[in-house]
């Protein structure tokens, strides 16, 4: 009897707690409003704008500025920043927050995982807004805004946007009486004439790139292929031989010490140090560790568009600004969004303080802007590559996809696996990935 | 039944009540809410796309090469780190079980790393652990010995992730059994003694089943712990190179934007592993334990 009650106590107790949190969940997953209709009742007084972005560091503080010039410059709505950690992190809490519904009413989101909210319908489109606005959806850089569409809607718009580029120790291959490589064969050869060996070990390495999928990315557009089919129902580059052309060409590079292929925990700091202390003589890696670079680099510092295989391509990363549907006050979240856009002190001004990409044709052709690629042409080389920009990684499964995507990078490149089965492998598991 | 009687009957349930709130909220409801969620291709931003699964989750799982991968990789541990730090923490037990200063001083240093977060640990070790430029390749260079590559490589890091593990964990359970050894009654050594038994002999037949309820309790806690090892993954290797140190835990954690459902499964799977095991370390261990 005893037992009877204790069990049906507890059993009841369980039931009470998930019938209540069965009921909360009914009322969170009705639809949140996404009218498209911009105008709305503002509050009297001021509007709070909640703003998630993943920049630290100095560049955090550029951005921080810029809120506080925008915040200045008008007393109707107050924009409150924060920092969410990684792009990574950003994207997990921003998954939480919709679902907890404490989200933020615009935030900054890695232009790969824009098509993973959009899908979720959680993003509002901004195309009405640009109504009555200084920007036009004409003047972005075609290049930049791949992630920016989905379904017809426009989901997103660039903030800071980079691409990888060729970063080259001049003073270095000058001594040795060698050309910036334009094609992967050049690449090759410079990268090898410039490995410097003390017995068995490499003192001194061609060419480096940190752990990502984005330059492994990047050599696959410059064969001419692509990373999804157009159907998006498989990969596009294995079964055509390209995927095995590109990491035969890093393993044939690695191999004889030409190139230096990074651990995976903080890469990116590992080879910018290699590279800026003249332990490597060229890299791959993005324009936003130009000005970390140029600062440090004792030597002749130069850069150079990404060498050719059969063309010219480029992917794009970075993150871009979105507008959550689930905000309460959207007028006042696109007049900051506007002001990012349009203002001379929006957007633009971060741009020249950190080295990001300018996106709109106003902002390259700006005063500001011009002067500084005058001064630093290192930092044009990055825009003037925009023309060869491609994204064909696009899909809302991506982030799922890079995941396997990694895993085969990692069993070629450090425990030298047979590049066949590996891509057989990461095929595979893509097509399935893809077919839910 | 008089309302006396009934509030006797009433009173040990209301009075644990709060507690099993507690439990409920935290603990009971999470755990029916994984399973559900196991069962679902969720999307947690909007709860009208998700999708009813049913097991086709757990099906991927144990279809998945990289799941056995990392149910490999966790055993490998475990049993390392239990194996390794048992005996170690045993052996320097013994040796500090007098109570004299230096020992006393020498127990407070092995208890340190105890004391400091995982995560400076991690990242110091990391350091060290550079192959070009780290201090233990020093070290191993001046020596005239060959050098390893550490964690960079698929070979060496899950080694190196044991190293650090036993190390952080070897001065806790050390104070454990000292306090065990000493509980020991000085009595039953003295009989012995009288009886002319070896050091060997008396260590096996009297000092081992007497601190064996303490051997027992650091098995079960630390291959537990063991088997949800996260944080060091986390900071040294992030699961690589090439999967090498991914762990169920971190498994788990790699899904956690991507496909919820799917690590919900995986963290149903490691429930069950862990529940298995615990039933049977106390079903087969319980016997062999010896009390006073």
């Amino acid at each position: 009897m005893k037992k009877f009650f204790s069990i049906f106590a507890a059993l009841f107790l369980v039931l009470g707690i998930l019938a209540a949190c069965g009921n909360e969940e009914k009322t969170e997953g009705t639809p949140k409003d996404t009218s498209k209709e911009p105008a709305q009742e503002e509050p009297e007084g001021k509007v709070t704008i909640q703003f998630w972005h993943s920049l630290g560091g100095v560049n955090g503080e550029y951005l921080d500025a810029m809120i506080k010039r925008f915040n200045e410059s008008q007393d109707k709505v107050e924009v409150v920043g924060t920092f969410q950690g990684t792009y990574d992190e950003t994207s997990t809490k921003l998954q939480q927050a919709i679902s907890a519904n404490t989200a933020p009413d615009i935030a900054m989101i890695e232009r790969a995982y824009v098509q993973m909210f959009a899908e979720a319908e959680v993003l509002e489109d901004l195309k009405p807004y640009f109504k009555d606005s200084d920007v036009k959806e004409s003047d972005f850089v075609k290049g930049l805004m791949g992630h920016s569409t989905f379904n017809k809607k426009l989901v997103s718009l660039p903030l800071n946007r980079s691409t990888p580029i060729l970063h080259v120790n001049k003073t270095m291959l000058d001594e040795a009486g060698l050309e910036v490589p334009k094609t992967w064969d050049e690449l090759k050869e410079v990268a090898n004439k410039l490995v410097v060996k003390e017995g068995n070990e490499v003192k001194r390495y061609g060419l480096t790139m940190p752990y990502d999928t984005w330059y492994p990315i990047a050599m696959i557009s410059q064969s001419k292929g692509k990373f999804f089919n157009d159907k998006k129902t498989s990969v596009d580059f294995v079964k055509n031989g390209i995927g095995k052309d590109v990491f035969q060409y890093l393993k044939d590079m690695q191999n004889t010490g030409a190139l230096f292929y990074p651990p995976q925990t903080d890469s990116g700091n590992i080879v910018n140090q290699m590279f800026s202390s003249g332990k490597v003589a060229m890299m791959f890696q993005s324009t936003g560790s130009i000005g970390g670079i140029a600062q440090q680099a004792t030597f002749d510092y130069e850069t150079a568009f990404l060498p050719k295989n059969d063309v010219y391509a480029t992917p794009t990363g970075g993150g871009n600004v979105a507008m959550l549907a689930s905000s309460e006050h959207k007028k006042a979240a696109w007049q900051f969004m506007n002001f990012m856009m349009s203002d001379p002190q929006g957007l633009q001004q971060f741009i020249v303080e950190s080295g990001y990409l300018p996106f709109t044709k106003k902002m390259a052709e700006s005063k500001p802007i011009q002067d500084l690629w005058a001064k630093e042409p290192n930092r044009k080389t990055a825009y003037e590559q925009l023309e060869y920009a491609t994204d064909t990684n696009k899909d809302t499964a991506w982030p799922e996809v890079m995941h396997e995507f990694f895993a085969a990078i990692e069993a070629i490149m450090y425990d030298n696996a047979d590049i066949d089965k590996s891509l057989d492998t990461f095929t595979k598991e893509t097509e399935r990935i893809l077919g839910q | 039944m008089s309302r006396g009687k009934l509030w006797e009957k009433l009173r040990p349930y209301v009075m644990i009540g709060p507690a099993m709130i507690g439990i409920g909220l935290f603990v009971i409801y999470p755990l029916f809410y994984l399973i559900y969620l196991s069962l679902f291709k969720f999307n947690l931003m909007n709860r009208n796309m998700s999708k009813f699964v049913g097991l086709d989750n757990y099906i991927q799982i144990l279809g998945r090469q990289d799941f056995y991968k990392s149910l490999t990789n966790t055993v490998v541990y475990t049993a390392g780190v239990v194996i390794l730090t048992l005996a170690l923490s045993l052996l320097i037990a013994v040796w500090l079980s007098k109570r004299t200063r230096v020992n006393a001083i020498v127990q407070a240093g092995i208890f340190t790393p105890h004391i400091i977060s995982i995560v400076s640990v991690s990242l110091i070790w990391l350091w060290m652990m550079e192959p070009s430029l780290g201090f233990l390749n020093y070290i191993l260079k001046g020596l005239g010995l060959p050098t390893s590559q550490w964690l960079q490589s698929s070979k060496s890091a899950m080694m190196s992730i044991i190293i650090v593990s036993v190390w952080q964990a070897i001065g806790y359970y050390t104070l454990i059994l000292v306090a065990a050894l000493q509980g020991v009654s000085p009595t039953i050594y003295e009989a012995a003694a009288l009886d002319n038994a070896s050091k060997v002999k008396v260590f096996r037949k009297i000092t081992l089943p007497l601190i064996s309820p303490q051997l027992f309790f650091i098995l079960i806690i630390m291959t537990i712990g063991s088997f949800k090892v996260f944080d060091t993954v986390k900071i040294m290797t992030g699961g690589g190179p090439n999967n090498a140190t991914n762990t169920l835990v971190y498994y788990i954690y790699s899904y956690r934007t991507t496909n919820i459902g799917y690590a919900a499964a995986a963290g149903v799977v490691l429930m069950i592993i862990i529940g298995i095991l615990t039933i049977i370390y106390f079903r087969l261990m319980a016997k062999k334990v010896h009390y006073q």
